[in-house]
């Protein structure tokens, strides 16, 4: 009898504590409803959300997606709903149009399926024309997008190039400057202005934010922040005791224009024309020359690294992941320059500058640039990378179309994750920020 | 970037008690920082002048009979590795049993409980299993005190953070099963189950709800009023704890609990404070 009421006892208890935690344990999810809305005068409107029926927006074969509209008219709304899907470079693979008749002040749901698609991603241009309101979203989905794969190879002597690089930085003695900014520091942290010498005896900054700690004999963990394209990077400062924040003004960029100091536009096209002077060759080998700043620092710990960045941050964080291991974790988020042949015909950034700068150089061509650019791809970087590696995607990127996204991380071999936005563009969510910092501090037993 | 580290916060100093009557329990289902170092002494006080007989019947003791003990105890981890924690139990008892005929006093170490946990997995970084084998040895021959046996322990832990009504929350679900080898061998289930709460955005409290108990068996099914000398009986009960950090690395749990239901046991209840005080080495 006590037995059972024993056992009665222990399920209720864990069912309790279940239940309890089941909010705790509920996942996070993207807060991004594909929601578009058409006011009248008064406060009537119709609106609606296009839905990919798939968390990540990935489907092996069949891909489905849902259409709501509301109409809070007291009037029926009349017309047709109508979609086209894309692949990514515009190329339309299927159509369908239907009349509709919405009911005063109602809600209607419109499910499609589209089966039999190729491996790849594709664009959804779900259009209504009703009585009072016409509008267009745009979503995307993947298909069975694991088998991606680029179709243009690593340069042969791709290894060589940078190792030659990396050979010409360390004849570069770096000149370390450690300067204390008191102005920026803050009650928990003092700031640093960082300078170095990096390739063609550049200087380079950036800032160094180190928590104050009553154990002197502390070693830091590092987060290596790489700036995005012309975005110039301060201190990052925040009440974290455990880290180390070390955010890099590469050439060209922020307080590192002493050298190069292009328009905004002409940066990514800079000497282009010849790989061994192109711009990113040095913006790279400043991140490598930035680990060598962190080595160079006995309160840091040589072991726990994270290179982080997003958009040209992205693409230097996994340039670097591969060219440099002495990085121990790599996050990169929306990395630019992804499988660049393929972004040819798909993307306007940065092909459009990249062109124009072209034919602007009497005896440079495009294709010779394509050529160079081979060895800047992300692509080529990434199959060397060792440490463990987190890519954010966004199905809606403008830049990093999803297709090339995916060309990148089916290129890693190591231990690797990735976390897709299927509603956002040329970002990542906040979900993504989280699971980065707690994957960091398990990963560098920050507990 | 997040870069606040919301785990330690969570558990205020990182690790929960409960004051069970035949020795405490510590709930450790997060890994520990490597080099970290925690020091926790308690007191509880532990009253009953009821029991469960074999068949759950409850009793006032014979003769007006109550039992009490004061165990103090100190308990340590420190973080070996990313993956492995050692921890350390070493209790002191005095026990007093008094009834209308007389007194009877016992007095001493219990058992030295050592511990190696290890990190077995996560789940999305926020949800994490553990696994841990402890060794039981007797720093006592007075059978008032404990079985006088050498034991192991192996005991399964699942632990994770989250939100509940705008909180930040946590639970911890625990089992571990455990032998006490020899003459009259005791085997017991350990088990019990945390959810709390911080209750303001500095992680200064804390509540916590626990349910747990033990389930013992053994051929010597003999009533003892002592429950730490007991060998077959089964209870359960609630406790409630009250969490304080003073700072970072200094915090007060207070914790209350009681037995509510048993077999051939003491029905009592428990009064538990712990101070927690743990020092990062690296």
């Amino acid at each position: 009898m006590l037995k059972n009421a024993n056992k009665l006892l222990i399920i209720a208890f864990v069912l309790l504590t279940w239940c309890a935690a089941l909010p705790a344990m509920a996942q996070e999810t993207e807060k991004d409803p594909a929601e578009n809305t058409g006011k009248s005068g008064g406060d009537d409107e119709v609106s609606t959300v296009l839905t990919i029926n798939n968390k990540d927006g990935i489907f092996s074969s069949t891909a489905s997606f849902s259409f709501e509209i509301k109409n809070t008219y007291d009037t029926n709304q009349e017309g047709s709903i109508s979609y086209n899907i894309t692949t990514e470079n515009g190329q339309i693979v299927k159509t369908l149009s239907k009349p509709v008749n919405l009911g005063k002040k109602s809600t209607s749901k419109y499910d499609f399926e589209v089966p039999n698609l190729k491996t790849g991603f594709y664009k959804v241009n779900m259009m209504i024309n009703v009585s009072d309101y016409d509008d267009t979203t745009r979503r995307a989905f993947g298909i069975r997008p694991e088998e991606i794969r680029s179709q243009y190879a690593r340069p042969a002597d791709f290894d060589q190039f940078w190792q030659t690089a990396k050979d010409e930085l360390a004849k570069v003695k770096p000149n370390y400057k450690i300067t204390e900014v008191p102005s920026m520091n803050t009650e928990n942290r003092k700031v640093y202005e960082i300078e170095m010498k990096s390739l063609d005896n550049l200087t380079i900054r950036g800032y160094m934010t180190v928590p104050i700690s009553k154990n002197k004999n502390k070693k830091f963990s590092v987060l290596l922040g790489l700036p995005g394209y012309q975005v110039k990077l301060y201190p990052i400062v925040g009440l974290d005791p455990d880290l180390v924040i070390i955010t890099l003004n590469t050439r060209g960029q922020g307080t590192s224009r002493d050298v190069i100091h292009t328009e905004r536009d002409a940066f990514i096209s800079y000497r282009i024309e010849d790989k061994n002077k192109y711009v990113m060759r040095g913006v790279i080998m400043d991140c490598v020359r930035a680990v060598d700043f962190i080595y160079a620092q006995p309160n840091l710990r040589h072991d726990q690294i994270l290179a982080t960045g997003g958009s040209m941050g992205g693409y230097l964080s996994l340039a670097l992941a591969g060219l440099d291991h002495r990085v121990t974790l790599c996050s990169a988020q929306n990395p630019i320059m992804s499988d660049i042949r393929n972004l040819v015909g798909t993307v306007e950034w940065p092909i459009n500058d990249i062109k124009k700068y072209v034919l602007s150089k009497p005896g440079v061509t495009f294709n010779q640039v394509l050529n160079n650019l081979d060895y800047y791809d992300t692509k080529n970087f990434v199959t060397t990378i060792k440490c463990p590696t987190i890519l954010g995607l966004g199905l809606l990127d403008p830049y990093v179309p999803p297709g090339n996204g995916y060309a990148v991380f089916n290129s890693m071999h190591g231990d690797k994750h990735l976390m897709v936005f299927k509603n956002l563009g040329h970002e990542v969510s906040q979900v993504y920020k989280d699971y980065e910092g707690r994957w960091m501090r398990d990963t560098f037993g920050l507990f | 970037m997040t870069l606040k580290n919301t785990l330690s916060k969570y558990l205020l100093a990182g690790i929960v008690i409960f004051a069970l009557a035949t020795g405490k329990s510590y709930a450790g289902g997060f890994p520990v920082r490597p080099g970290r170092i925690s020091l926790s002494p308690s007191a509880t006080y532990f009253f009953a002048n009821k029991a469960w007989d074999a068949d759950s019947h409850k009793g006032a003791f014979a003769n007006n009979g109550k039992f009490s003990s004061w165990s103090y105890s100190l308990y340590s981890e420190v973080g070996l590795s990313r993956k492995f924690t050692l921890s350390v139990l070493a209790p002191y008892v005095i026990n007093t049993f008094s009834t209308d005929l007389g007194t009877s006093k016992s007095s001493g170490f219990q058992d030295l409980e050592v511990g190696i946990r290890y990190y077995l997995a996560n789940i999305s970084y926020k949800y994490y299993f553990s696994l841990q084998g402890t060794a039981i040895l007797p720093m006592y021959t007075n059978t008032a005190l404990g079985y006088n046996q050498k034991g192991a322990e192996l005991k399964l832990a699942f632990a994770g953070s989250g939100h509940l009504f705008g909180k930040n929350s946590f639970f911890i679900l625990e089992n571990g099963v455990r032998e006490y080898f020899g003459y009259e061998s005791v085997f017991q289930d350990r088990y019990n189950a945390t959810y709390g709460l911080t209750l303001d955005k500095k992680f200064r409290e804390q509540i916590s709800l626990s349910v747990g108990g033990f389930y013992a068996t053994s051929i010597n099914k003999d009533f003892n009023v002592n429950p730490s000398a007991s060998k077959n009986f089964a209870f359960n009960q609630v406790s409630l704890s009250y969490g304080h950090a003073f700072a970072k690395s200094l915090s007060l749990f207070l914790t209350g609990g009681t037995f509510i239901t048993g077999r051939n046991t003491g029905a009592g209840s428990s009064f538990s404070a712990s101070l927690n005080y743990r020092i990062d080495t690296k």
